[in-house]
């Protein structure tokens, strides 16, 4: 070890990325890196980064959520002291215009209602059998449903689309082995950015699909497709 | 044990699989993960927390929350270090976002990476092997009520990283395990699995490589 290789630097790549070096050798990896030929340091960096969104990925097994006092303490620490008063109060009401954006909306709009008879929207999210599925849309955003086979039953998440030009709809459509079968349509005024509709019965349907159709909607679909998420 | 691999289902296909999608766009939408915001939005955020804008900072919080607390909790095994490790952690972020650069790794990479690294460093500096074992899994996780739909498309996402994970081999996954979430070097853990430092390092770097392409990661 006292007359290290190439070889050896680029090896320690994975170890690195793990933190799986104690900060000494961290330090050490850092020297010779600094001096190291540029391909191997090249070569070195593009290991790590790789490791790096791989373990970023992997996170998705060990996801669990904090405590919710949590976020409080948090976000203080970034709170100006002179204006807490006025500053605080404008970031949590920003925070939850911002929150109200994203997926937040739905749940929170969700967990008010009285938890009596689930909705389709919380049978589908806690199903056991919840699977998810994303495509871009080609006019403009993203389009997810989550959905469970289970229930037969799933939601539509649109992010930041397009609205229809005036004069037209976004129609949905179940698609299987026969004719396509029309799911709703969302207008201009139902566009959001973040747009959420029930899809209450999937049936065996194969594909989720949008396109684009004349007025209030087809009997069947007359545009090009704008997106299509396939269903398992 | 080589014929069995990441599911790509049709399901998966428009986001990891589908050979027509670009692959960094694929991992990008993919890797977000947990939402169904796009990695531009972290991104975005991180941007804006570097401009000092707290409401950035909050929505940042929301969006990656679960992914951080998860990480720092299975590492160091004790709710209450884990709160102010992730505290910690995102005091760091507010203080260094302005370092974060994209052409450098996705944003989430950034932050898993920050993160663990405290974990990691937390639990060497505590040593406290016992206390963890045994608290594990007494962690209280209080569902806040605005993940309902993150958490049912984590949970999908988490089914399909894990039957990735349980493509490796027992040896590789373990010695990722030991290093990752004991905060062992490779050294220790050739140590303790009596195994060569080569052995181990190629079985780290093996079973990282079979992951990323059962992910699809670039």
């Amino acid at each position: 070890m006292n007359q290290p290789s190439k070889i050896d630097l680029l090896e320690l790549a994975t170890p690195y990325a793990l933190d799986a070096v104690t900060p000494t050798e961290r330090a050490a990896i850092e020297t010779r890196l600094a001096a190291a030929p540029a391909p191997i340091a090249h070569a070195f960096h593009a290991e790590v980064r790789a490791v790096r969104e791989t373990l970023a990925a992997l996170s998705a097994t060990t996801s669990a959520e904090p405590p919710a006092a949590l976020r409080a303490q948090v976000l203080s620490t970034v709170v100006q002291p002179a204006r807490r008063r006025f500053g605080w109060r404008s970031t949590l009401l920003a925070a939850a215009a911002a929150v109200a954006i994203g997926l937040g909306a739905l749940g929170i709009g969700l967990s008010m209602r009285p938890p009596a008879t689930p909705s389709t929207a919380e049978q589908v999210f806690t199903a056991p059998d919840v699977h998810t599925t994303t495509a871009a849309i080609s006019t403009g955003g993203t389009a997810t449903v989550v959905y469970s086979r289970q229930h037969h039953a799933g939601v539509l998440v649109m992010n930041n689309p397009t609205p229809p030009a005036p004069g037209t709809v976004y129609q949905m459509w179940l698609l299987d082995d026969h004719a396509p079968t029309s799911a709703g349509t969302l207008g201009r005024t139902a566009i959001r950015p973040s747009t959420t509709t029930v899809l209450p019965d999937l049936a065996n349907s194969s594909a989720v699909a949008f396109t684009i159709e004349p007025g209030t909607g087809s009997p069947q679909p007359t545009g090009a497709v704008i997106a299509k998420l396939p269903l398992t | 044990m080589g014929t069995q691999r990441c599911e790509c289902s049709s399901a998966v296909a428009s986001t990891a699989c589908a050979p027509n999608l670009s692959a960094e766009r694929a991992a990008r939408l993919r890797l977000v993960g947990g939402s169904t915001q796009r990695a531009g939005d972290l991104d975005g955020l991180l941007a804006g927390i570097a401009a000092g804008d707290a409401a950035a900072f909050a929505q940042f919080y929301d969006t990656t929350k679960a992914r951080v607390f998860g990480l720092v909790t299975r590492v160091l095994r004790d709710p209450g270090y884990s709160e102010e490790t992730t505290q910690e952690v995102y005091v760091q972020v507010w203080h260094t976002a302005a370092r974060y650069d994209a052409r450098e790794g996705s944003a989430l990479a950034w932050l898993m990476t920050l993160a663990h690294r405290r974990a990691v460093d937390r639990v060497r500096a505590e040593q406290a092997t016992a206390r963890r074992e045994s608290r594990y899994g007494a962690t209280t996780v209080d569902p806040a009520a605005d993940v309902v739909a993150d958490a049912a498309i984590t949970r999908d996402e988490a089914r399909r990283v894990a039957n990735c994970l349980g493509a490796l081999t027992d040896a590789q996954r373990q010695a990722i395990e030991m290093a990752y979430y004991e905060g062992l070097t490779y050294p220790q853990v050739a140590h303790r699995l009596s195994t060569s430092l080569g052995t181990i390092k190629s079985r780290m770097r093996e079973g990282l490589r079979g992951l990323r392409d059962c992910l699809g990661a670039p």
